[in-house]
């Protein structure tokens, strides 16, 4: 090893000692002042660079946390929405189960509830499915109502379902009358699924779109004053023997979820349970 | 000279007194600048060690507001040694490298503790060692290994690329 590197650790050790001697008997303070002026510039650049840099490494954190906390808000605001959803579909069933049990309640015959599981729009049949059935002795042909009025009847009962002919159905025919004008006539469903009035012209002068059409109860099959629907249009045929009118039927077939079967009998006019009719 | 200096200033006390905080790990900082002393002085002999050691440790001393010449003496006399022994030594190996950093530390930490001593520093021994030196030791040993990995790379990538 050559003996310049020894002379030059030498010296250093004899420089260190110096100066810790002297800072001893506290004469150094000029060479501290002398290195600070060195060293306090190139700190204050350094600190200015780690305070850039680790600024710079904040804000790609807190970059990264605000998206993780944006997509945890868009799934927590997502989940409330369906619960939102959720709440708003429970307060509508709700409604409607209050207007059924009210309707249930105030009926003078005896009705079963059912729910609707099944429906079948195609044209050629119309049709709901209830999940009454034979194990709750509904019989065929029991008429079938909801909150707003007629909905049909059973034509076909299964162990556990009921098979309900709407009345939109094209061969569903309905005897009714029109309540202003107590004219009798026929509820016929049509292929488009749109329901009409049929009724003898010579007594059906007096009729009006708005008029509300009931069930008249003729037949024993459907108990008298169940809403069916409302004049929409008139189609005058002139000196033919039957005319028509257009209905909008009271109930909404594609909206509803449950229903009402009256199983028990009698000549009662129901007239009075579903009013106020709609408008 | 001008790669003396820019280590010496950077690889010293200001970069440690400066960035140092930013790697405490459990309030445990490493120190950098024994570290870049130690590799300059394996690859650039005892003199160069010795100087480069004085520099950061006086810069080092000055940053940190302590007694001026305390580091600067002890890095020297590291520089020194291990720029004197870095030709017996196989320091490419991690397993080297971790363990050999480790006790220069506490060699460091060791001499710099008796040069206070000598001159009436208060400096409780058995805390210094426990809380400050260890720790810093362990710190330094696999900081240094991978800063040697690092450099290594880099080597070889210049290579291949010239």
């Amino acid at each position: 090893m050559k003996i310049r590197a020894f002379v030059l650790l030498g010296t250093v050790a004899v420089v260190c000692l110096v100066l810790l001697t002297l800072q001893m008997r506290g004469h150094i303070a000029g060479a501290s002042d002398a290195l600070a002026l060195v060293t306090t510039p190139v700190q204050s650049v350094l600190a200015r660079v780690n305070r850039g840099t680790v600024g710079l490494w904040s804000t790609y954190r807190d970059w990264k946390n605000v998206r993780a906390e944006n997509r945890r808000l868009r799934e927590e605001s997502q989940d409330l929405r369906v619960a939102a959803l959720r709440v708003t579909e429970t307060v509508e069933e709700n409604r409607r189960l209050r207007r059924l049990l009210a309707l249930k309640e105030s009926m003078p015959l005896a009705t079963l509830s059912g729910e609707i599981i099944a429906r079948e729009w195609g044209g050629w049949v119309r049709s709901l499915t209830v999940n009454r059935g034979r194990a709750d002795r509904v019989a065929r042909l029991t008429a079938v109502i909801g909150p707003d009025g007629l909905i049909g009847r059973v034509v076909d009962v299964r162990p556990g379902a009921s098979i309900v002919q709407v009345l939109t159905d094209p061969t569903s025919t309905v005897g009714a009358h029109a309540v202003r004008t107590r004219t009798q006539g026929i509820v016929e469903g049509e292929p488009r699924g749109t329901v009409r009035f049929k009724y003898m012209a010579r007594d059906g002068s007096g009729i009006q779109v708005g008029d509300l059409v009931v069930t008249s109860g003729a037949g024993g099959l459907f108990p008298r004053g169940i809403p069916v629907g409302r004049v929409r249009a008139i189609d005058d045929r002139g000196s033919a023997l039957f005319h028509y009118a257009q209905l909008t039927p009271a109930v909404d077939f594609a909206r509803i979820d449950e229903v009402l079967l009256i199983v028990g009998e009698g000549n009662h006019d129901l007239a009075a349970l579903f009013a106020p009719p709609m408008p | 000279m001008r790669t003396f200096v820019a280590v010496a200033i950077f690889g010293g006390g200001i970069v440690h007194a400066t960035l140092g905080p930013a790697l405490r790990i459990v309030d445990v900082a490493p120190d950098i600048p024994l570290i870049v002393v130690v590799l300059l002085a394996l690859r650039r002999g005892p003199e160069f060690g010795c100087g480069a050691g004085f520099l950061a440790g006086l810069l080092q001393d000055a940053a940190s507001g302590g007694m001026l010449g305390v580091q600067a003496l002890t890095k020297a006399l590291i520089g020194f040694v291990i720029g004197a022994a870095g030709g017996r030594l196989r320091v490419s190996q991690p397993l080297v490298q971790v363990p050999g950093l480790v006790l220069l530390t506490v060699l460091e930490g060791l001499a710099r503790f008796a040069l206070l001593k000598v001159f009436h520093f208060p400096a409780p021994f058995g805390e210094l060692m426990t809380y400050v030196v260890l720790p810093q030791a362990l710190y330094n040993g696999f900081l240094g290994a991978a800063l040697v990995l690092a450099l290594t790379w880099a080597e070889a990538t210049r290579e291949r690329v010239s």
